[in-house]
Order: C-alpha cells, then sequence, then structure tokens
C-alpha cells in the first residue's frame, strides 16, 4: 500500500473513530438522561397511583365506616348477639346498603367467617368466608356467582356484645376502575388478574376490554410473582411496534398473596424518536465530517507525501540509470532537506559515474591497445622474421633467393591475411547489427545451427562428439532476431566443440518457465575454473591459444541485446554449461505479429 | 240548643250507626287503580305467544268469559254454558249454552261464534254447534273437559277487524300495550253490572314503584312478590293465595346416561329446599318436592322435600366426571336470580358443577309456572305443557291416577320441583269485597269502592 493511501487510511479512520466516539457518547448520555428522566416520570406515576389507591381506599373505608356505624349494622349485630342469625332478615341489607354507598362489594360476616349477607352474592348467608383478620384495608379476590373478581377492601368491627360484626366493604378493580384512572398522554393502564383457582387464568385487560397478549409480559409478571414489589421492564407487544416501559405495581392481599398487579405502560416512541433524531443527526454530522475528514486527509496525504513520490521517482530513475536526475526542493522542511540530499547525492553519483567511465574507457583503450598489440604482434613477428629472411637470403643465399622469396611472398600473404582478419574482426564486433524482431521458434534455430555443425560433429578428422537434443515440445514463440540468435549459438557449438578435442557429449537443451524460454549449450569438455568463468564474456579474453576473445563477448551482446542474460556453470566431470535466458517479449511479439498481418494484407 | 246526656248519647249512636252502614254498603261506581309487575301485550286469550303472568290471566278473565267457571273446589260450574253433558266415553260433550248472552259490541252470542272461538283454540277438536248446543267431539277420553274449558285460553272470542270481542263483565276502552289499559264496566253483562265503573290498570312497574303508588294512594290493588310478603303485612291489606307457582329446575332433555341420571339426582338432593323457602322467600312460599301444591291434590308428603347432602355427594362419587351444567335463568327476576345462586351453591357442595347463564341454551332452565287450574288434572297437563315436557298419562280421573301421572314425570327426571310461591296482593281498604280465588285470581264483578 502507497504511503498516501497509508496516511489517508490512518486520518480517516482516526476521524472516524472520533467522529463515531462523539455520535456514541452524545446517544449514551443522551439514553441515559432519557432513562433517568424516564425513571423520575415512572417514580411520580407510581407515587401517583399510590396515592391514588390510598384515595380509593381511603373512600372505601369512609363508606364502609359509615355503614359499620349505622342502624343496620347494630341492628344485626345486636341480633348477632341475641340468638342465631335470621339470614333471611338480612337477605337484601347488605346489596341495599352498598348500593346507598356505592359499594361494589359488602359482605356482613361474624368472627368465623360466616356471611351473613353479602351485597355480591346475595344468595351466599350462611357460608364461610375468609375470617376477619386484623388488616383494614387490603385487596381481596371476591368470589361472584359467573367467577371471582378483584376487589379493593376495607374491614371495620362493630362490637355489640360478645360476638362482633365485620363488616367488608370494597371497590372492583376492573375495567372500570382503569377507566376512571387519568393518565397522562400516550400511558396505558392495564390490569393484570391472577386470581388463583377457580377464577379464570391470569390474564391482562384493558380499559377496552381488549384483553392483551400475556405473553409480552411474562417475564415482569413471573418478576412480580416470585417478588411482590414495584418492577419495570420494556415489552414489545408486537415485532413492529415500538418498546415500551411496563411498570408493574403489585396489588396483594391479605396473605402477602399476589392477586393482581396494576400495569403502566409508558410509551417509548417519543424518546425513541428522540433519539432516532439524534441519532441521525449524528450520523449526517459524522457522515458529512468523515467525508471533509477524508477530503482534507487526502490533501494532506498528497501534500506530504508529494515530496517522498518525487523522490522515489526520482529514485527510481536513478535505479534506471538516469543519474542526472534531480528533485525539486519546494520548501525548507525535512522533506527538502532530504530532496537537496538526493540531489547531491545523485550529482556524486554522477560525477562518480564520469570519472568511472572515464576510467573503464581508459583502461579499455588500454585493454584493447593491449590485444591489439598482442593481436598485431603476433603476425608482425613473422612478417618481420620472413623480411629478415628475404633479406639475408639476398645476401647470402642468391641462387636460393628465389626459393626463398616465394616461400617468404606466401608465407608474408599469409600474415597479412592473418592482420586483415583481424581488423575484420575486430570491424565486426565494432559493428554489431540492432536485432530485428520477428516471432521465432528457439527449437527450430536450434535445430538449424546444430545442422550446420554435423560434418564437424561427424569427425572425419577428430573423435566424434555425441549431439543430444532436449528440446522442449510446444514452446512458445518469441520475438527475437534469428539471425543474431542463430549466430550467438553457433558460436556457443563452437566453442563446445572445441572444448572437446577427444569427443565427447554435445547437449542443447530448451525449456520454458514463465514468459520466459531457456536455451542451454552443455560439454562435456574439460571444466573451466572460477576466474575463467568470470572473465569469459570479456571482450578478448579467451581460454584458447588461436581465440580472440570475442565469440562470448557477441553471444553476451546478442542476448543483452534481447533483453535476456547468459551465464555460464562448469563443474568437474560435468563440463561446461552456459545457460541462456531469453524474454518472450510480448509486447514486441505482438507488434511484430501484427506487422505481419499488416503485410500480409496489403 | 245544646244537647246534652241521654239523648244526645242516642243521636250519636244513630248517627255513627248509619255512617256504618253507608259505608259497607255496595254502591256503583268509581274507578279501581290497579298496577301489576306482569304486563299484558295481546288481549286475545287464544294468543300463546303472551308470558302467561297472573295480571294477563285476570284482565282476560274480565274481557272474555269461559263456557264453565270452576268455584274454589276446582269443580265445573256453569258459565257461558247453563248444562253440559258427555256421551259414554266423554269423547264427545254437548254444552247448552246460556240465552241472552251479547258480546261487548252488542252482537248476540251464538252457538257458531262459540264453535269458531273454540276451533280456533283447539285445532285438534271437533266442535259443531245447533241453535243452543255446542257439540265438542274429542279423539281421546277427555273426562275433564268441562276443567279445561275453563282455562282462560278457552275464553270466548268472536274476531271482529282484528280485534278480539268477548262477553266480560268489562270491555276494554283504552289501552297503550304493555304498559296500561282501562277497562269500562258493560251495562248489559248478563251476570249483571259490576259495581266498579272503570279499572285502570298499570302493567310492568315493579314493586317499589307499586309499593309508592299505593302507598301515595294512587292504586288500591297492587301485586306483591313472594320474597316481599313480609313486608307487605306490616301496613297494607294483604291477600295471598294458596301456592300456586310452582319454581322448578328443567332439563333440556332427557338423561343420556346412568351417570347423568345420578348427576341430576344428586342435584335434586343438594338443594336446600326449607332455606330457600324460610331465607329467599322469607316464608312467603313451600319447599316443592312435586309438580302440584299439597292443597290441590292432596299427595305432596309423598314426595321428599329435604336436602341430602351426604347422599348427593356419595352420588356425585359414583360419577366418574361430571359435567359442567349451564343454569338459565330470567335475569330479570331478581327471585330467579338469588334462587339460582343459591343453587349454585347447594351444587358446589355437592361437588357438581353449575354455571350461571343468562342467555343461550342451557342444559337447565330455572323457571317460574303457575298453576292454570284448580283441577289438578288439568293443572298437571297444562304444567307438563309449560314446562316442555312430556304430558302426564292418567290412567283415569282418581287421585290415584294423578299421583302416578305425577310420579311418572317426577322419575323422569326432567324437572327437579322447588318451590311453590304464594301470589299475594295488597288490597287498599277502599275496596270491598273483593274476593280472590285459590289460584290468585281476581273476583271484582262484585267487588265496590267505599266512599271516601
Amino acid at each position: 500500500m502507497k504511503l498516501r493511501r497509508k496516511l489517508l487510511a490512518v486520518f480517516a479512520l482516526t476521524v472516524f473513530l472520533c467522529v463515531t466516539t462523539v455520535a456514541w457518547l452524545i446517544s449514551y448520555f443522551a439514553r441515559r438522561n432519557f432513562e433517568q428522566a424516564s425513571e423520575r416520570r415512572s417514580a411520580a406515576l407510581v407515587e401517583r397511583f399510590d396515592r391514588e389507591f390510598s384515595s380509593v381506599g381511603s373512600n372505601v373505608a369512609r363508606r364502609v365506616e359509615s355503614i359499620a356505624s349505622g342502624e343496620t349494622a347494630v341492628r344485626m349485630a345486636i341480633s348477632m348477639n341475641q340468638g342465631p342469625p335470621d339470614y333471611g332478615a338480612y337477605l337484601e341489607d347488605a346489596k341495599t346498603l352498598a348500593q346507598a354507598q356505592q359499594l361494589d362489594f359488602l359482605e356482613f360476616i361474624d368472627e368465623q367467617g360466616t356471611i351473613l349477607s353479602s351485597a355480591q352474592w346475595p344468595a351466599k348467608f350462611g357460608y364461610k368466608t375468609t375470617p376477619p383478620g386484623s388488616v383494614s384495608l387490603f385487596f381481596q379476590r371476591e368470589d361472584l356467582p359467573d367467577g371471582a373478581v378483584l376487589g379493593l377492601c376495607a374491614m371495620r368491627k362493630v362490637d355489640a356484645g360478645g360476638k362482633p360484626l365485620f363488616v367488608i366493604g370494597g371497590q372492583r378493580i376492573d375495567r372500570q376502575f382503569l377507566v376512571g384512572l387519568e393518565l397522562p398522554p400516550g400511558m396505558r393502564a392495564l390490569l393484570y388478574e391472577n386470581l388463583g383457582a377457580g377464577a379464570a387464568p391470569p390474564h391482562v385487560i384493558d380499559p377496552f376490554g381488549v384483553a392483551p397478549e400475556i405473553g409480552p409480559l411474562a417475564e415482569l409478571l413471573e418478576k412480580i410473582r416470585n417478588n411482590p414489589t414495584e418492577q419495570s421492564a420494556v415489552v414489545r407487544w408486537l415485532p413492529d411496534e415500538d418498546d415500551e416501559v411496563v411498570h408493574a405495581m403489585p396489588l396483594v392481599g391479605r396473605g402477602r398473596e399476589l392477586l393482581g398487579a396494576l400495569l403502566l405502560t409508558d410509551p417509548l416512541r417519543p424518546y425513541l424518536e428522540l433519539r432516532r433524531q439524534i441519532r441521525s443527526t449524528s450520523l449526517f454530522i459524522g457522515s458529512g465530517g468523515i467525508l471533509l475528514a477524508i477530503l482534507l486527509s487526502g490533501w494532506m496525504a498528497a501534500r506530504i507525501t508529494r515530496p517522498v513520490e518525487q523522490l522515489a521517482l526520482a529514485a527510481r530513475q536513478v535505479a534506471a540509470g538516469n543519474w542526472n536526475t534531480q528533485v525539486s526542493v519546494g520548501s525548507s522542511d525535512e522533506f527538502a532537506e532530504l530532496a537537496q540530499s538526493f540531489n547531491q547525492m545523485t550529482g556524486e553519483l554522477l560525477e562518480q559515474q564520469e570519472r568511472l567511465i572515464q576510467a573503464e574507457r581508459v583502461a579499455a583503450w588500454r585493454e584493447l591497445a593491449r590485444r591489439l598489440a598482442h593481436e598485431l604482434k603476433n603476425p608482425l613477428f613473422p612478417l618481420q622474421l620472413t623480411v629478415e629472411n628475404l633479406m639475408r637470403a639476398r645476401q647470402q643465399s642468391p641462387e636460393q633467393f628465389e626459393e626463398i622469396f616465394r616461400e617468404s611472398a606466401s608465407t608474408l600473404l599469409t600474415e597479412i591475411a592473418n592482420l586483415k582478419a583481424i581488423v575484420s574482426r575486430f570491424s565486426e564486433f565494432s559493428k554489431m547489427p540492432q536485432p530485428q524482431f520477428q516471432s521465432v521458434q528457439v527449437n527450430e534455430v536450434v535445430q538449424e545451427s546444430i545442422r550446420l555443425f554435423q560434418p564437424q560433429l561427424a569427425g572425419a578428422s577428430r573423435p566424434p562428439i555425441q549431439c543430444r537434443l532436449e528440446l522442449a515440445s510446444a514452446l512458445e514463440l518469441i520475438a527475437a532476431d534469428p539471425e543474431l540468435l542463430h549466430r550467438a549459438l553457433s558460436n556457443l557449438i563452437l566453442n563446445a566443440i572445441d572444448a572437446m578435442p577427444t569427443g565427447g557429449t554435445l547437449t542443447l537443451r530448451t525449456r520454458e518457465q514463465g514468459d520466459r524460454v531457456y536455451l542451454e549449450v552443455g560439454d562435456t569438455g574439460p571444466e573451466l575454473s572460477a576466474e575463467e568463468c568470470d572473465h569469459l564474456f570479456t571482450p578478448y579474453y579467451t581460454t584458447k591459444a588461436g581465440g580472440t576473445g570475442l565469440g562470448l563477448a557477441i553471444v553476451q551482446s546478442v542476448v543483452s541485446d534481447h533483453g535476456g542474460r547468459i551465464s555460464v556453470r562448469s563443474k568437474p566431470g560435468e563440463g561446461t554449461t552456459f545457460s541462456i535466458e531469453l524474454p518472450r517479449n510480448a509486447e514486441k511479439l505482438r507488434t511484430t505479429d501484427v506487422a505481419r498481418s499488416t503485410s500480409g494484407s496489403s | 240548643m245544646r244537647l246534652t246526656g241521654f239523648p244526645s248519647i242516642v243521636i250519636n249512636s244513630v248517627l255513627m250507626t248509619a255512617t256504618t252502614v253507608a259505608a259497607t254498603r255496595p254502591h256503583y261506581g268509581g274507578t279501581l287503580h290497579v298496577q301489576t309487575a306482569g304486563t299484558v301485550t295481546t288481549l286475545d286469550p287464544a294468543d300463546t305467544s303472551q308470558a302467561e303472568t297472573l295480571a294477563a290471566r285476570n284482565i282476560l278473565a274480565l274481557m272474555f268469559d269461559t263456557l264453565v267457571v270452576l268455584n274454589e273446589r276446582g269443580q265445573p260450574q256453569p258459565g257461558l254454558a247453563i248444562s253440559w253433558q258427555a256421551e259414554p266415553g266423554s269423547q264427545r260433550w254437548q254444552f247448552v249454552l246460556r240465552p241472552g248472552v251479547r258480546f261487548s259490541d252488542q252482537a248476540p252470542m251464538t252457538p257458531e261464534d262459540v264453535a269458531a272461538s273454540l276451533r280456533r283454540v283447539n285445532p285438534a277438536w271437533k266442535v259443531t254447534s245447533t241453535d243452543t248446543v255446542v257439540v265438542i267431539q274429542l279423539d281421546t277420553a277427555s273426562p275433564d273437559l268441562p276443567a279445561e274449558l275453563a282455562l282462560a285460553r278457552n275464553g270466548i272470542v268472536k274476531i271482529e277487524s282484528g280485534k278480539a270481542i268477548g262477553t266480560g263483565s268489562f270491555v276494554l276502552s283504552q289501552w297503550d300495550p304493555g304498559k296500561r289499559l282501562s277497562l269500562s264496566a258493560r251495562d248489559d253483562y248478563w251476570a249483571g253490572r259490576a259495581f266498579l265503573d272503570s279499572i285502570e290498570i298499570d302493567n310492568g312497574k315493579n314493586f317499589r314503584e307499586q309499593a309508592i303508588a299505593f302507598d301515595m294512594g294512587q292504586s288500591q290493588l297492587i301485586e306483591i312478590p313472594p320474597d316481599q310478603t313480609h313486608h307487605a303485612t306490616e301496613a297494607r291489606q294483604l291477600r295471598t293465595s294458596e301456592p300456586n307457582e310452582l319454581v322448578a329446575l328443567v332439563f333440556a332433555r332427557d338423561a343420556q346416561t346412568p351417570e347423568e341420571a345420578k348427576q341430576r339426582q344428586a342435584l335434586a338432593l343438594s338443594i336446600d329446599r326449607q332455606t330457600l323457602n324460610r331465607v329467599v322467600l322469607q316464608g312467603g312460599g313451600e319447599p316443592a318436592g312435586s309438580l302440584l301444591p299439597d292443597w290441590l291434590t292432596g299427595d305432596g308428603f309423598l314426595f321428599p322435600v329435604n336436602a341430602n347432602l351426604i347422599r348427593a355427594q356419595q352420588l356425585r362419587a359414583e360419577i366418574p366426571q361430571a359435567e359442567l351444567w349451564n343454569l338459565g335463568f330470567d335475569v330479570n327476576d331478581p327471585l330467579a336470580r338469588v334462587l339460582a345462586e343459591r343453587i349454585l351453591l347447594n351444587a358446589n357442595d355437592a361437588g357438581l358443577r353449575l354455571q350461571l347463564a343468562s342467555q343461550g341454551n342451557p342444559d337447565i332452565r330455572l323457571v317460574r309456572v303457575r298453576l292454570l287450574s284448580l283441577d289438578p288434572h288439568v293443572a298437571l297437563m297444562e304444567l307438563a305443557k309449560s314446562l316442555g315436557i312430556s304430558p302426564p298419562r292418567f290412567l283415569g280421573s282418581s287421585a290415584d291416577d294423578l299421583y302416578h301421572a305425577e310420579s311418572a314425570i317426577m322419575q323422569s327426571q326432567r324437572v327437579i320441583p322447588l318451590l311453590y310461591l304464594r301470589t299475594a296482593w295488597a288490597v287498599s281498604k277502599s275496596v270491598r269485597n273483593m274476593t280472590d280465588g285459590d289460584d290468585g285470581t281476581w273476583r271484582l264483578p262484585e267487588t265496590w269502592l267505599a266512599k271516601p
């Protein structure tokens, strides 16, 4: 990944994290504040409904007190102390008094819980009910002919003798009770009834008579059943509805048994909408911030990395050989110092290169002079001897001069020819042509080249050399100059033949790897030393007595002109193998094919 | 001049005696104001769609005479028929009509009018007429036909322009169906004009409304519910009938299995009738073990009325799984509600499951059925019809036959008798010479109003 992208990623990530953190913090604190506000609101509501229950209870208690202190109750209490109760005389008393006092329930019972008169179930006279306890205000399950209901009841005692009379009156806690509750907008009051065996199964009712599903409340109800204290839970009635906070106020009987619960639902919709608004605003601002941050980060990264990129480009140019590359120094920061140092470095490199070239040039000229001197000295020395021999023969043996002259003339011509050959080779080396690329099947070049050397390999005048071709099948075409390749390969084959004066095996091998083709020429002649291997491709270096030292230099030049490489390895007992690595030059190959097809079509 | 001493005492005594005689002497005139709880929605005796109420029966009796009337002992007496005779086998009867009877529209009552009226009510009868005689031919022997003809629904009616016209002592003068009606005395009534000029009857009044109207002098005759009689006796002149209304549980169908029969038996044994009568009715009725009251048959003691909760629980224990029965009752009848709720408690004590049902088709209905006749055979027949059960089969007209027929119905376990209720009326002291039958019917033609 490039530095600019890295910087961009780091900047963007940093900004993203910052924005996300801020958004989360806003959301978190908003939620926390809302939850606290909701809790305060819930607490206020619970307190309010506690007061409501207290108020209803006080009202009930006052009415029951009024009944207990009335003439009917006193008469009933006196009558009860005077003998067995006359249920018929009281049959309608409870009902009449309950209607007068607007109570839903009213029962007169004795100490054992025997009903003397009942408003809610007049026919229940003489039956037992829960004996009166000491609690004066309580919730109670009231059994009615058509089921059980929940009531908020008050109890008063009427003493008119040894047997006290108890008056228990109450108000029904039901749908009507819910209807009578004043609730803040959006809130609902539900009633959970858990009246036990013989009554309807535990269920929930609302003020409209609809019975909501008890399923979503199951967890909350289980909690208050286990611990009948005020509890809250977040409930979602339907999957596509908003959550509601449900506060449960348990309604417990005299034995602390859970008879029901008042459920106050506080919708979270306003909170959720506000939270959604905050979240969307945060998201919008955050997205904008992140986008802006990315743009700024891009700009910053570009600004920061531009000098680095320039340096990298310059470094690549230097690597490519363009040592006079310079970078601009636009500022005075560390990058500017780096650029100055780079420029200084390339300047020094350039100077060193020039010095090195100059030194190499001198060395080359010296080597050339040495080689020329060496090459020219060899024919010149016979020339000198021949001429001196001629001069001596003219003076000392005129009679043999003619013969000597002819021999000397022949020798002179031969040596002159050698000189011309030497000059010609040097001239040829200096005029190495540029390769003319075309599609070439390397295997064909190999086979054609080896064919030319078959007579030599057969060895009429020397021990035969066995030729082994290990050519890869279906070798891809490459872009190359076949003539130059042929020439280079011929040099290698010739060298191999020369290296095996006593015969041996010449191996020609081709293979393909990736987009490169490998050509190997191996002999089984004597191995080369490491030093010889190092200097083999140096012009005019030769290990042969009559060699010019230009053959392998030419081979290297050809390979190099094709963008390839040549290497040599030599091991004792295995001989020497030259390996040529040639690129397919796909681009040149396509150009060649197009040119060929163009010329073909025209 | 001022009289003193003995002459004064004599004069005062004479004046007081004269005043007392004047107050007790019958005289014509006045309007009797009546209030009833029951309503009258039709004035056609043959229209059986109307719920049978005592008010309706009394009003119809004032407007429509029957061929035969029953006396206090349930014996047939001449009405519009002055005599009757059955041929052997009691399948063919001849009734000689009273001459000179006119309908309230002044038209004379003819035998054909009578025959047409009876055919209308009893399509199965073959009724023919001659100049003075109406002949009724029946498919089966009917020794109690005269008593049956005394039923209100057999009142003689002539339909004119959709209106029912009768021969009764009073004629309809104004009617607001279900609320109020006025009757005027007929001067040309065949048995002589009634003392009262008119009767105004307000229907559909609850006991409280009636009591207020009575106490304020706006009404001279009101209906007292059975459970309120003890209140009425203190301040009002109360007329109570013999127990003439049966309260019973009626099953919708016959018992299907022996277990169900046991369950019905357990239910019958679990109900404490004595407490129901003593507390709920406050003595306003009698526990019932039979369909007909003892005063009518004399064999009531043969049918047990006491609860036996232990036996009921034993029977319940013999039933693997008791059915849950719906108990229906008239929600507009406060007495029925209390009775039903008490029965529910009693049944629960025996381990039976009942639940109250105010609508729909309950398994059991709590019903109140009034005796329609003072003749026990006819009363039982009408009772079975009202309860919707199979009619009794009489082998004869003896008391034994009546008992066996009644026992057969009881053994069918379709009915559980609970209570007999009395009919009670509070009558103002200004109403004189008002007699009422054992079955609670009014005898108003001989009644007059004391002058204020």
